[in-house]
């Protein structure tokens, strides 16, 4: 294999298990997102766009669905002789077999992966953020600054803080002399982004040390850098200063969709010099009827309206029928909303069906069989891919409707409908 | 269907003239229904089918038909063995003047392949089916050819073809832009004969300085050969004028048309962009019209059809229209019954009013 410079490896195998339902089949990262593109695109454009040609996707969790998309990689530009992008899941080895632990460990498993390449460079991604950046200036600052590790870092307001892994720094602000995992009382606002870039050889070492230490949760944030800390190794701080957003939890995942409506200036997914790749739907361009009203919204190719879209984030495919209402909601493909039904403020899987005169969203309604404190928030409600809801169902705010067998019996779910 | 028929697709047609919008591209790389050219029927149809060697051939202005096929990725005719193959003319040839399809060309590639069969297809009818029951059909007839046709010639402009058809479904007759039509029955623009003869007859030509050899050539051997009609029932949009290229634009934006064309049981295949999705602002009216992805609207749309990336300001309303690729209407703008090429941008409070019977065509980048 031919030298590369630097290799990105993305760290997709996570659960994301505050998504619920919306997780339940899929890995996180291959979660639809912004009407035309999936979590994972934003990684894999990034890199595209900042010429990293070398891309690892290491799979855990229901790998399927990332697989199939990833594929050869040829939407981001991928495909290539030498290098391209790689699914990489946990694998059988002569002394027996082992799931990634942590994130550290998933890398230490793909050390044979990244030596192939004998890059200068490793860049660790996640695959759960909404951005848009430039590796390449952060590499630049990595190689200026001749560091051990660069680490992109974000200014959050003070009273969010506390939610971060935070990064102290001496006065300087590049250089990072302490990091803290949700610290209580913050020192400071930087916030680690969960973007790295290492020297290979050092991080090498990192590696194996690290799988050595039996007390060590194999994790970056938690082991690694601490452990490069306390070693008085160099680490340096990139401060970006864009549109960033952690869409761990439902609520985080609504607002990074409305603000495709709301904050178009920042998210900015019209600039040409750096598009974010997906891979495209074969689909004809939407239609808009005569009776239909569309306001506040974004939609892609093969929807269909008919009735009225407020404040909407619409997928590809997506139906509104006659007399229908879709207000501050996020449709994701192939979702069908039947006559006369409102939807007020939910998110609604792929293909599912919502039946003529359904009333979802609204007050909350603690005693609702579906009604779901820990993962939903703010009145919004979750609904499953692929379900059929009866004609008529109410789905109060702060609902997740679950596929689950048992429910077919039910007075809100008819029937579920192939996925795929 | 992959190794027993082999395909052609014939891109240019000098006898059709879409005036400016031609001016660039052959027929085949004409922008169609917001976010295709009319070559995609053409090849999805193929596809669709299960073809898998497919050759374009082409004579002039074929940079832009070159740039939309690129390897052919997108129609998943990027193979190994067999895929797209494009045939642009030889010039270097004594025996081509580059005004026509470079038979010589064709020849050497047709020759070669063990398929037994070969459809031609053009690029100016727009329609969406799989061609089994037509293949099937034509090997059960015995026939030499078979060619698709359909019965809306009365309501088609020219150029046009028309044909007598007996009882057997065997061609008597042919009729190239007949002032008074004796039929109904017009050509669909695809037949399918034995791949063979189709050499022969390339041959045939080649050898006597025939240089101009088209679809209608084939069809004029009604009398020496047993050509058979086969009738395709569903809607097919003929694309022979601007006036043309306006209504079946126009027809397409609603059902049934809609649906057949573009939601038909197979999918019609595109080359990528990767635009952003279309916004519609607060106060936008949007009205009976296809969109494509990457648009702004922030005004008034009625009845038109907007391809990739353009922008509609505020106080503007834009009617029975097609707006091309990357089109910008700047605020204040009225237009009505107007296609508007490529990277063209409206000024502020510019008027264009068209008439449905003869819509205003904007070049490509213009100002206006």
């Amino acid at each position: 294999m031919p030298k590369k410079n630097m290799v990105a490896m993305i760290l997709a195998g996570g659960q994301g298990s505050r998504l619920g339902v919306l997780t339940n089949n899929v890995a996180k990262p291959a979660v639809p997102f912004g009407s035309r593109y999936r979590i994972i695109d934003f990684p894999l454009s990034n890199c595209s766009n900042s010429g990293i040609d070398t891309v690892g996707v290491l799979t855990q969790y229901q790998p399927l669905d990332l697989n199939t998309y990833v594929g050869t990689g040829h939407p981001w530009d991928l495909d290539r002789n030498n290098g391209g992008a790689f699914i990489l899941p946990p694998y059988q080895k002569i002394e027996g077999m082992d799931w990634y632990k942590n994130t550290a460990n998933a890398i230490y498993q793909n050390i044979n992966f990244i030596d192939n390449f004998m890059p200068n460079y490793v860049l660790i991604l996640s695959g759960d953020h909404i951005y848009k950046m430039n590796y390449d200036l952060m590499l630049k600052q990595h190689i200026e600054e001749k560091a051990d590790a660069t680490i992109a870092v974000l200014e959050v307001p003070w009273d969010e803080a506390p939610r971060f892994g935070i990064m102290n720094t001496d006065e300087s602000g590049r250089n990072i002399i302490e990091f803290e995992e949700k610290p209580a009382e913050p020192k400071s606002n930087l916030a680690s982004m969960g973007i790295y870039i290492f020297t290979w050889s050092v991080l090498r070492k990192e590696l194996l040390a690290d799988e050595e230490n039996p007390d060590s949760s194999h994790d970056f944030g938690k082991d690694i850098i601490p452990s490069m800390l306390s070693q008085d190794m160099k680490l340096s701080a990139y401060h970006f200063s864009g549109y960033w957003k952690d869409v761990g939890t439902i609520r985080s995942l609504w607002d990074a969709n409305m603000d495709i409506l709301d904050k178009q200036d920042e998210i900015n997914f019209r600039d040409s010099a750096w598009r974010i790749y997906s891979r495209n739907p074969v689909k004809p361009a939407h239609y808009i009827s005569s009776e239909a009203t569309v306001k506040n919204s974004c939609m892609t190719d093969g929807c269909v309206v008919y009735g009225e879209a407020e404040h909407t984030v619409l997928s590809h495919s997506c139906v509104i029928e006659e007399g229908a209402i879709v207000k501050d909601s996020v449709l994701m493909p192939g979702v069908k909303v039947r006559k006369g039904a409102i939807v007020d403020k939910a998110i609604i899987g792929m293909n599912t069906i919502i039946g003529e005169g359904c009333k979802i969203g609204g007050k909350p309604d603690p005693q609702n069989p579906y009604y779901n404190k820990k993962l939903c928030s703010d009145e919004i409600v979750v609904l499953d891919r692929g379900l059929i809801i009866k004609d008529n169902a109410v789905i109060p705010g702060n609902c997740m409707v679950e596929h689950r067998p048992d429910l077919t019996e039910g007075n809100v779910v008819e029937d579920v409908v192939q996925v795929w | 269907m992959y190794n027993k028929v082999i395909g052609l697709i014939l891109a240019d047609d000098l006898a059709i003239n879409l005036g400016e919008l031609s001016y660039s591209r052959g027929i085949g790389a004409m922008p169609f229904g917001g976010r295709y050219r009319l070559i995609d029927f053409a090849l999805s149809n193929f596809v669709n089918t299960g073809m898998l060697t497919i050759g374009v051939s082409t004579f002039l202005k074929y940079r832009s038909l070159m740039d939309h096929l690129g390897t052919g990725a997108a129609w998943d005719l990027d193979r190994m063995n067999q895929g797209l193959h494009i045939l642009p003319p030889n010039y270097g040839l004594e025996a081509h003047s580059g005004e026509s399809y470079d038979l010589t060309g064709l020849w050497d590639f047709y020759r070669d392949f063990s398929h037994p069969y070969i459809i031609i297809s053009t690029c100016h009818c727009v329609f969406n089916m799989t061609y089994e029951d037509f293949i099937e059909t034509h090997i059960n007839s015995g026939a030499d050819m078979t060619v698709l046709y359909n019965e809306d010639g009365y309501r088609c402009g020219s150029p046009i073809t028309f044909f007598d058809i007996d009882e057997n479904n065997r061609i008597t007759g042919v009729y190239y832009n007949p002032e008074k039509p004796k039929s109904n029955n017009t050509s669909v623009g695809t037949l399918i004969m034995h791949r063979e003869l189709f050499v022969d007859l390339l041959s045939n030509m080649m050898s006597r300085g025939i240089q101009d050899a088209s679809f209608l050539t084939f069809l004029r051997m009604f009398k020496t050969y047993d050509i058979r009609g086969y009738k395709f029932e569903g809607e097919a949009l003929r694309i022979n004028s601007i006036q043309s290229y306006f209504n079946e634009t126009m027809r397409v934006l609603s059902d049934p048309v809609r649906s057949q064309i573009f939601y038909g049981e197979y999918p019609i295949y595109t080359k990528v962009k990767d635009e952003a999705p279309t916004y519609y602002n607060d106060s936008c009216v949007v009205d009976n019209s296809m969109i494509s992805d990457g648009c702004v609207i922030q005004g008034t749309v009625q009845d038109s059809m907007l391809f990739r990336g353009v922008t509609v300001s505020g106080q503007s309303t834009v009617n029975n229209s097609i707006l091309f690729q990357d089109t910008f209407v700047s605020e204040g703008c009225q237009l009505e019954n107007v296609i508007v090429d490529k990277n063209s941008v409206i000024r502020p409070g510019t008027k264009l009013i068209g008439n449905p019977n003869y819509p205003i065509v904007i070049g490509k980048g213009v100002i206006v």
